[in-house]
């Protein structure tokens, strides 16, 4: 950890600077969420927990095993055992969950870091894919949150390293999706654990009517990789496999994006292609459409400061040239904002969205220390990072109750009782998970809802129903606002369901979406605080009611 | 300190301060009564207070704002979400066309009293204010030309809509747990007050397919107000007018909270309207009283009008225009519940104001039926059709669809107060009754051409019965 020292001293000399920036900002004028602490009266009592191997991972799943569309939840464990909550939560009310077994082998559950739902055999019920120190698993979606095991039947091979990333993409005319998985240090080679990380792994499902996963291809170099994503980085409709490395364990390397192009081999952006190296302590990617060009910019969690990604000027169609924008969007969060900690933060989870439904896309971020790295800040406080309308960012975590001190890891930025404004739920190591409510913006005499929101579930058909790798583009007044539906990134957490988009003050909005084979939609016609289904091909939008309430009304406090 | 941030700082200072910043001179160029009614008004209202409020919101109602209100929207379009614009408009804030085009409400909303409608030289051109924005022609590819309407019985037809909003959600919560249930599809007719809204169908996991829907938007809220029927309350019409007629922005939408500035608008006036002041206008329009039908001196016009009231029914025109609806509770909540974020509703609010329209006279007079429901004699459905046919366009003369309300799609007009208020049509271009009679395509083709079949006796009845509906007090 020599650079620790050379990264401290580099905060110090800079710190003024940033501080002084911050100093010129105008004050943040729009709401700010109050987040409320319901783990407990909700049921959830969890810890991510173990030695070494679990420094890293502590992911969740947040997604409906039961087809009430409410999220459910699978939490990892680490050295214990992960596990399944159902989500009882009425609509606008208080979170409520059950924990129940899923019919998994409890051994199964063991030495989880993490998971990442997607419905691979096109059944429209979700499976989950867990990420282990060992062998990988698929468990496939039974209904009802039950759960089997499905390497076999898959031929998916879930091998035997410390994997500690997965993403997933329908590369075009496939039936089934492709999967990548991330590997960590390979702990059984010569001088491990530094300079050892293993391969990463990409598995093309083989041709036929089943899903079968029998020839996986190795990804090298591996770069010690904690997230990646499938995303389609220059907006031509091929998604490339990004991948963010640890510099911790990993000599020689970089950050990484494979260009992979239909029925061909994976290959590398080198230098020469326009790909700067970046060498961070990269735990979790986040993927949004910052200035609105149609080509996604990236949020790169690290120790230190988070980076930010965008196209450079001179990057082409095939030139990935990226610089990094976080300082002048005032979303570094190299350090905690509160607190007498002034070393520098550790960063894992990141995700955009819109979490006080004012339009403009927020960036939540999980932060704690490794585990005792006397470098690195120990108390850390989770970020909440505001946007505005210039594209700046405001820090408001300690407003909106995120400033904890657990070592935070994986995350889901989840709306979890159906009311438009996204909750949290957070796994921390060797502490209690947190879930926090979005109770909305505090008030003198209470919370008051925040702005108008929509929600859209897609449904792509027959083969990836969930529409993995669709573009939802949201027409509000002279703005659209774009969201992407994939699976993959953050750190070691994935969600599927319904897409949230706020609103701000527009009642109606005009809904498009760009199918994942590239195919776009007839305009939509909806109107907002409603949760909205398209069916690829229908002449209209259909609305989903839950049961138990008015989504509409529900925030009502 | 940066100059932008330098001017947030003051203009952040300045809503601090108070707008006014200074203590009001007699002779001072502004409207006195801004800020007058507070930042707020809750609970229920007594008649004193009510009456006070009312007059603030009278007198706001017939002021000519000044700049110094914060008149005008330099950086702003007349859009009903704030939208910036890159430089004033080149020919000037007041523009008959794309607005400002009114220095007060009244200035329009004036035939045959202050809160009434107007001629066609009031006039507005209606465009959303995103694309074209400062357009300077009344060519109808820019915007939809309309006649500025009554608002007296404004309260009564808002909470008419209120209810019939709420019954509609009762009847899809229903449908969602009947569906639930059974484990089959649902489909369920929806109707209101004697109101036929089409079909809603329900599948057992939730799903709802609105494609059967009839002139209703698929939140099932019923917007009452405007030609098109697509503004759900009066506060919302309030704060949608004061920003497109006169530049004057609600805190409650373009202010900072929304819009991360206090001064929106540009024009260096913050928080130009509070939530007091539009609670002022909204309880003032609210209260106006209901049209009634007025008893002619004449004998021969009152035994006109009565066959004319019977005509009206048998030749088919109640079927839209309903003699009246029945109406629960003469309570007016503002803010209101169906309202969304930028226009307050009451779970925005510590606890909404109550303006309780017994109260006045006009009220109790109402007729009530067996079930003591006041009967709101409003000679509408709130209900949109389709008004043109392809032999009757006369009414499907505007380019532009609004708020995902077809070109060829209004809102029944409600006929009370229809002899104060010519001209008429949505485009105040037919000066007669019989020629806008005479115009009904599409859901009104079978009555018009009843009436247009009709014996001539028929017809004058007609008007001479709707000559009866008048405002006054």
């Amino acid at each position: 950890m020599k650079f620790s020292s050379i990264l401290v001293t580099f905060y110090a000399l800079n710190l003024s600077a940033m501080t002084a920036a911050a100093e010129g900002k105008a004050p943040f004028l729009m709401d700010v969420p109050h987040f409320q602490e319901e783990a407990t009266s909700a049921g959830i009592d969890h810890r991510y927990m173990g030695p070494w191997e679990y420094f890293v991972g502590g992911g969740v799943a947040s997604f409906d095993c039961n087809s009430d569309r409410k999220p459910d939840l699978f939490l990892a464990g680490g050295s214990s055992a992960a596990a399944f909550y159902v989500n009882h939560s009425p609509t606008g009310g208080a979170l409520r969950f059950e924990k129940t077994d899923a019919g998994i082998d409890p051994k199964d559950l063991e030495k989880v870091l993490g998971a990442y739902p997607l419905d691979i055999d096109n059944d429209r019920i979700l499976d989950l894919v867990v990420l282990r120190l060992g062998e990988n698993l698929v468990l496939r979606g039974k209904g009802g949150c039950r759960f089997e095991k499905a390497n076999r039947s898959l031929a998916f091979e879930g091998g035997r390293e410390w994997t500690t990333a997965f993403a997933a993409t329908w590369e075009p005319e496939q039936l089934f999706p492709t999967l990548a998985f991330g590997n960590y240090v390979d702990r059984s080679a010569p001088g491990t654990p530094f300079g050892t990380c293993a391969p990463n792994v990409l598995m093309r499902p083989r041709p036929g009517e089943t899903a079968d996963y029998g020839e996986p291809l190795s990804l090298e170099p591996g770069y010690c990789a904690l997230s990646m994503l499938f995303t389609d980085w220059n907006n031509t409709g091929e998604r490339d496999l990004r991948i963010t490395n640890d510099r911790q364990y990993y000599r020689g390397g970089q950050e990484q994006l494979w260009a992979v192009p239909a029925a061909r081999a994976p290959k590398l952006y080198s230098a020469g292609q326009g790909w700067k190296p970046l060498t961070i302590w990269g735990m979790g990617i986040a993927e949004a459409d910052l200035n609105g060009d149609g080509r996604p910019d990236y949020a790169l969690t690290s120790m230190g400061d988070t980076k930010l990604q965008t196209l450079d000027d001179d990057a082409e169609e095939d030139r990935p040239t990226y610089r990094d924008i976080a300082f002048e969007r005032q979303a570094t969060a190299h350090r905690p904002y509160t607190g007498s900690d002034v070393k520098p933060s550790t960063g894992w989870h990141a995700q955009f969205a819109d979490v006080n439904n004012d339009t403009n896309i927020d960036l939540f971020i999980a932060k704690g220390n490794v585990e005792a790295m006397p470098e690195f800040a120990s108390e850390d406080p989770n970020n909440l990072l505001l946007g505005d309308f210039d594209g700046i960012f405001h820090e408001e975590g300690l407003a909106a109750g995120l400033a904890d001190r657990a070592r935070s890891r994986g995350a889901a930025v989840d709306d979890f009782n159906n009311d438009g404004m996204l909750d949290i739920v957070i796994v921390n190591r060797m502490a209690p998970a947190s879930l926090l409510r979005n109770l909305g913006a505090r008030t003198d005499w209470g919370h008051r809802p925040l702005g108008n929101w929509t929600k859209i579930a897609l449904d792509n058909g027959k083969v990836n129903p969930f529409a993995v790798g669709a573009k939802i583009n949201v027409r509000i007044g002279t703005r659209t606002i774009t969201r992407t539906v994939s699976v993959g990134g953050g750190h070691v957490s994935g969600q599927a369901g319904f897409v949230h988009l706020g609103l701000g003050v527009n009642e109606r909005a005009v809904v498009r979406v760009q199918w994942p084979d590239g195919e776009w939609s007839q305009p939509y016609r909806i109107f907002a605080n409603n949760h909205v289904v398209i069916e690829r091909g229908a002449t209209a939008a259909k609305y989903w009611l839950p049961l138990d309430g008015d989504a509409a009304l529900a925030s009502r406090q | 300190m940066p100059h932008a941030l330098c001017r947030a700082v003051a203009v952040v200072l300045c809503a601090l301060a108070g707008n006014p910043v200074l203590a009001a001179e007699p002779w001072e160029e502004r409207t006195p009564e801004i800020g007058q009614a507070g930042p707020e008004v809750s609970g229920l209202l007594s008649a004193e207070h009510l009456a006070r409020l009312t007059s603030i919101g009278e007198k706001l109602f017939a002021a000519r704002f000044t700049s110094l209100d914060g008149n005008g929207r330099p950086f702003a379009t007349q859009a009903i979400v704030p939208t910036r614009r890159k430089h004033p408009p080149a020919a000037g804030e007041f523009s008959r066309t794309a607005g400002m085009d009114a220095n007060g409400c009244s200035g329009c909303h004036n035939l045959p009293f202050p809160g009434g409608a107007g001629e066609f030289v009031t006039n507005v051109f209606v465009s959303e204010g995103f694309e074209s924005a400062d357009f300077d022609s009344t060519d109808p590819q820019f915007s939809n030309e309309r006649g500025t309407n009554s608002l007296f019985g404004a309260g009564l037809i808002e909470l008419l809509a209120r209810e019939i909003t709420e019954d509609l959600h009762r009847q899809r919560s229903e449908a969602r747990s009947e569906a639930a249930r059974r484990g089959e599809t649902v489909r369920v007719r929806l109707v209101s007050k004697g109101i036929d809204y089409g079909f809603l169908t329900v599948s057992p996991d939730g799903m709802v397919d609105m494609r059967e829907l009839d002139g209703i938007d698929m939140d099932l809220v019923i917007r009452p107000f405007s030609q098109k029927g697509v503004m759900t309350s009066l506060r919302q019409f309030t704060v949608n007018a004061l920003n497109h007629h006169h530049g004057m922005e609600a805190r409650e939408r373009f202010g900072a909270r929304w819009t991360g500035t206090p001064d929106f608008d540009g024009d260096e006036k913050p928080d130009e309207i509070s939530d007091g002041d539009v609670s002022a206008l909204v309880a003032w329009q609210a209260t106006l009283y209901a049209p009634q039908q007025a008893a002619p001196q004449d004998a021969r016009w009152q035994q006109m009008a009565e066959r004319g009231a019977k005509a009206f029914d048998t030749l088919g025109c109640a079927v839209c225009h309903k003699p009246s609806l029945p109406l629960s509770s003469l309570s007016f909540a503002d803010p209101g519940p169906f309202d969304v974020a930028g226009t307050l509703n009451d779970r925005q609010v510590r606890e909404p104001a109550i303006y309780d329209l017994n109260l006045f006279a006009w009220a109790k007079i109402l007729p009530r039926n067996e079930k003591g429901e006041v009967l709101v004699p409003l000679f509408g459905d709130l209900k949109r059709h389709v008004m043109t046919d392809g032999g009757r366009e006369t009414l499907g003369n505007e380019l532009m669809a609004q708020r995902f309300v077809d070109r060829n799609i209004f809102m029944t007009a409600e006929l009370w107060g229809v002899a104060s208020t010519p001209p008429y049509g949505h485009r105040n271009d037919m000066t007669t009754l019989d020629e806008i009679i005479r115009a009904h395509g599409g859901s009104g083709r079978a009555a018009s051409d009843a009436y247009q079949a009709a014996e001539e006796v028929d017809r004058q009845a007609i008007i001479a019965f709707l000559k009866t509906l008048v405002i006054g007090p």
